[in-house]
């Protein structure tokens, strides 16, 4: 049904940075515009007889309004249920019968309609995915339905330290802006959410221009056309404000909260204002996330915390590339009682790095996993896809992958070291607990 | 772990053969090469040259079923520690190195299996069975790398269980529901247990089950059968041969009639029901159809956009918020089938229930519509395609039927069964199996708490400076 996938996305989002050229050829992105100014991004790959297809547009959370929050992740779990032209069973049925996989979610930028297909029901597909992106039904009935199992799912998702931990994240990080809370709205931001909102995101943002369909798989673009034109020639105009066009958020003061759940463990979140998706120095930044905390059993903080210490199952650390800067995290879980102990390593390992202390191997060990690893990344259509989307809906050049290794081979030492001296000041990042009291 | 699962295994290949209708990419369609060297290994490959990936994966089985009681986690406990060091490797060494070629790698224990896995670029393929090798045949384990290690454990049981209450109660519900067989212990171990277990303890487990002929090396990916055979042949395939002990197989009783458990759990804001009862799991040649049948009534109930069980209680009956259904065919034994429903504020188990066995009797009594039947093989079918997209997943499905005793070269043959289940089929395995009485029904239940909102706002007020 709907998806509550803050953690999910931040994965997908970490991972789609991570592509670069591999040695074998990768085969090329080809790029299409419809007349109505769609832009279409294709990679062809015949291996398995299936296609799949992301249609991306900037009607993402950020678009929430005001204490609204959820409406686009709503609009998303909407246009999926239900057409103007089949109400939600025969939508179902049809779908199914066709083994077609269809579902849609928001993003804090972006909204997205995604389908899987085999190849041989490419043309319903195509069919399915115009249909739920231009023919929403809007119908009430369901939208009651769907908002109050949205509640509940909210309600119920209180019972994740992660989920506690977010929420106040992102409201300490952001208090006057549209990333400041999660694409799937609270319990209290839910309940205010209107038809009227899903239809006012929809009608501004949901646009022809400055959306992208990623296609992976079993087809070719001359085929691909010969569907889409067709298909999609009703959909028209441009959105009221384009991806790129959002304030930055004013940094905050730190703050150390503590939330209450009668959890064995705390949860632990360090924060900070990250890098942009169009920092300048976007590839030393990820370099430094990946020696830090984002690079699995090889980052200096599982090291630290788990394998010298026994401290944590895991503890990682990510940044969210979104249009301004997105949040900059780490986490970790441990036995409540070991919580001041586990953040002091946390901390030591930052003012270190803060101070300069990073070495020419950690940051050879890092580039070489990252390079190395590029074929992995752009393995599957499922990836392929979503790398693309954020490709063509960021704006960032069809050679991005080509360059990319070379790009994070090109980091140096004291390009990673002035990252560090920009995000790994330790006193300058909020620290969110969630966990029983006394910690 | 178990019961989650309900992706069926898959090949293109068999579905292909199989549709008259579809033509062409046969000639890209991946097929099964396998050898069995002196030892006692089995290897599995699946050549995929469309990238220049591979994944390897080592299966051995041994899992959650061969602990003896009171001794539970320890296969899990094991798979931690072979990333602890062995003759020629520090503790995480093998990790670093892997990382180092680009490569992830990571492990996973089940109750009916272990297995470890590398996603490498393919031109590394020979140096990590060689490190495979060097780990399967000579861990350290060492005693101090182990008393960090089992506090990491700990934390990680904390984290998926003790913290989760869905998780929490399901656990519990397993034991509950069933009487012998080992699935109703956690393969992450009871605490109680993970406290007592020593180092000993994990040698003696390594020692008796870590043997070359309850393994199976998988490999799928951009790799020559030939090639990797000769590799495969003088690293793992040179592991001495060792008698594999016989896996502990219980014949789970038939149950004697309804239970019922009630958790109630500080930490669980709204209430679920999880319906579950021991199903057979697919034993070729012996169930052939009643395993296909349950595997399709599941889908019906629970797959797609039309599920049956999302369509009546949730959308129609107002009885959940979400509700679905689980099977897993490809265990070893008799395993959990369950169905659950998330509950919003306003909705009851009781209510919950009643609905959700009028839907079984429903079905049961009129069986799925033609149209029902055929989406759901239609779906199935599709999503083992879809499958075949991720490297991993195929490496996965291979390593898991091979594990479970069913066999890889079967997974046509499964695909057949599948496309063969008729309506009567599903309402035959419905009346059978899926009956009030044989069903353990596990209620998690909210404790009450002061209100934590309140609480929440006013530590906020109160939260200073970092």
């Amino acid at each position: 049904m709907t998806m509550r996938r803050w953690l999910s996305t931040l994965v997908v989002l970490g991972l789609a940075l991570l592509a670069a050229p591999m040695a074998r050829a990768i085969p090329p992105i080809q790029e299409a515009r419809l007349d109505n100014g769609l832009r279409v991004l294709l990679m062809e790959a015949h291996n398995v007889p299936m296609v799949v297809m992301r249609l991306t547009t900037p009607a993402g959370s950020r678009f929430d309004p005001e204490g609204h929050g959820g409406a686009a992740a709503m609009l998303a779990t909407m246009l999926a249920d239900h057409t103007a032209r089949r109400d939600y069973r025969a939508w179902a049925d049809w779908l199914d019968a066709r083994a077609l996989r269809l579902g849609a979610d928001a993003d804090r930028d972006s909204l997205s309609i995604g389908v899987t297909t085999l190849t041989e029901t490419l043309n319903d597909a195509v069919a399915a995915l115009a249909e739920a992106a231009l023919a929403p039904g809007w119908d009430k009935k369901r939208f009651a339905i769907l908002k109050s199992d949205a509640l509940a799912a909210a309600r119920k998702s209180l019972e994740t330290p992660d989920v506690r931990a977010a929420e106040v994240t992102l409201r300490l990080l952001y208090p006057h802006h549209g990333y400041g809370h999660r694409p799937d709205g609270s319990v209290n931001s839910l309940a205010r959410v209107t038809l009227d909102d899903l239809k006012g995101i929809y009608r501004r943002q949901f646009r022809s221009q400055g959306a992208v369909l990623a296609v992976s798989g079993d087809v070719t673009m001359k085929a691909l056309l010969r569907l889409l034109r067709p298909a999609l020639k009703g959909w028209r105009g441009r959105p009221a404000q384009s991806p790129r066009d959002v304030a930055a958020p004013a940094p905050t003061e730190p703050r150390r909260v503590h939330v209450p759940m009668p959890t064995r463990q705390t949860t632990a979140q360090l924060a900070r204002l990250g890098p942009s998706r169009y920092s300048r120095d976007f590839f030393a930044d990820m370099l430094l996330n990946h020696i830090l905390g984002g690079g699995g059993f090889s980052s200096r903080l599982m090291d630290e915390v788990r394998e010298q210490r026994g401290l944590v199952y895991g503890v990682y650390s990510y940044f969210v590339p979104l249009a301004a800067p997105g949040p900059f995290v780490i986490s970790l879980k441990t036995r409540a009682d070991q919580t001041n102990e586990a953040l002091k390593v946390v901390r030591r390992v930052m003012r270190e790095m803060h101070a300069g202390k990073i070495t020419a191997r950690q940051l050879a060990a890092a580039r070489a996993n990252l390079a190395g690893g590029f074929a992995h990344r752009l393995d599957s259509n499922a990836k392929r896809v979503s790398l693309m989307s954020m490709i063509g809906f960021y704006g960032l050049p069809l050679d991005y992958l080509q360059r990319w290794r070379a790009r994070i081979r090109g980091v140096t030492l004291a390009e990673v070291r002035a990252a560090a001296k920009r995000f790994l000041d330790p006193d300058a990042w909020s620290v969110v607990t969630v966990g029983p009291q006394g910690r | 772990m178990n019961i989650h699962r309900f992706l069926v295994a898959s090949l293109a290949l068999a579905w292909l053969a199989a549709q008259s209708a579809v033509a062409e990419p046969a000639a890209s369609v991946p097929r099964l090469q396998t050898a069995t060297f002196a030892n006692g290994l089995k290897l599995v490959v699946e050549e995929d040259h469309a990238a220049p990936v591979a994944v390897i994966e080592v299966w051995h089985q041994v899992g959650g079923r061969d602990e003896i009681r009171g001794k539970t986690g320890l296969a899990h406990v094991l798979e931690h520690m072979s990333f602890k060091g062995s003759t020629h490797m520090k503790p995480g060494e093998y990790s670093k190195r892997i990382a180092a070629m680009g490569g992830v790698d990571n492990a996973f224990t089940a109750t009916d299996y272990t297995a470890y896995f590398e996603i490498i670029p393919s031109e590394h393929v020979d140096e990590v069975l060689g490190m495979e090798a060097e780990r399967f045949a000579r861990l350290t384990l060492d005693a101090k790398e182990y008393a960090k290690e089992i506090r990491v454990i700990m934390e990680e049981r904390r984290m998926r269980t003790d913290d989760d209450p869905n998780s929490r109660m399901f656990e519990e519900l397993s034991a509950v529901a069933l009487r012998l067989s080992p699935y109703r212990n956690p393969v992450i171990g009871w605490m109680q247990d993970l406290r007592r277990l020593t180092i000993e303890d994990v040698r003696a487990f390594y020692r008796r089950y870590y043997v070359p002929g309850n393994a199976v090396v998988v490999i799928v990916g951009d790799v020559d059968f030939a090639h990797v055979k000769r590799v495969v042949g003088r690293t793992l395939g040179r592991i001495r041969k060792r008698p594999a002990p016989p896996r502990f197989r219980p014949v789970e009783p038939e149950p004697l009639g309804s239970k019922r458990m009630v958790a109630r759990l500080p930490g669980a804001r709204l209430p679920m029901t999880v319906i579950a009862m021991p199903v057979p799991a697919w034993r070729p040649g012996r169930n052939d159809r009643e395993a296909a049948a349950l595997t399709v009534a599941t889908e019906i109930l629970s797959g797609g956009r039309s599920a049956v069980l999302t369509r009546r209680l949730v959308d129609e009956g107002r009885k959940a918020f979400s509700a679905g259904a689980g099977y897993d065919p490809f265990s070893m034994d008799t395993d959990l089938w369950n169905a659950y429903g998330m509950l919003g504020p306003k909705q009851t188990p009781e209510a919950f229930e009643r609905a959700f066995w009028r839907v079984i009797r429903d079905m049961a009594a009129k069986g799925p519509t033609p149209a029902q039947l055929a989406a759901a093989k239609r779906r199935i079918v599709a999503d083992e395609v879809f499958a075949q997209d991720s490297l991993y997943l195929r490496a996965r499905e291979i390593g898991e039927m091979e594990s479970v005793g069913i066999g890889a070269n079967r997974r046509g043959r499964w695909l057949a069964l599948l496309r063969a289940v008729s309506a009567d089929d599903v309402r035959r395995a419905l009346k059978r199996w899926i009956r009030p009485e044989r069903a353990t029904t596990g209620v998690l239940l909210p404790k009450k708490t002061p209100t934590p909102h309140r609480q929440r706002r006013h530590h906020e007020r109160a939260g200073g400076r970092a």
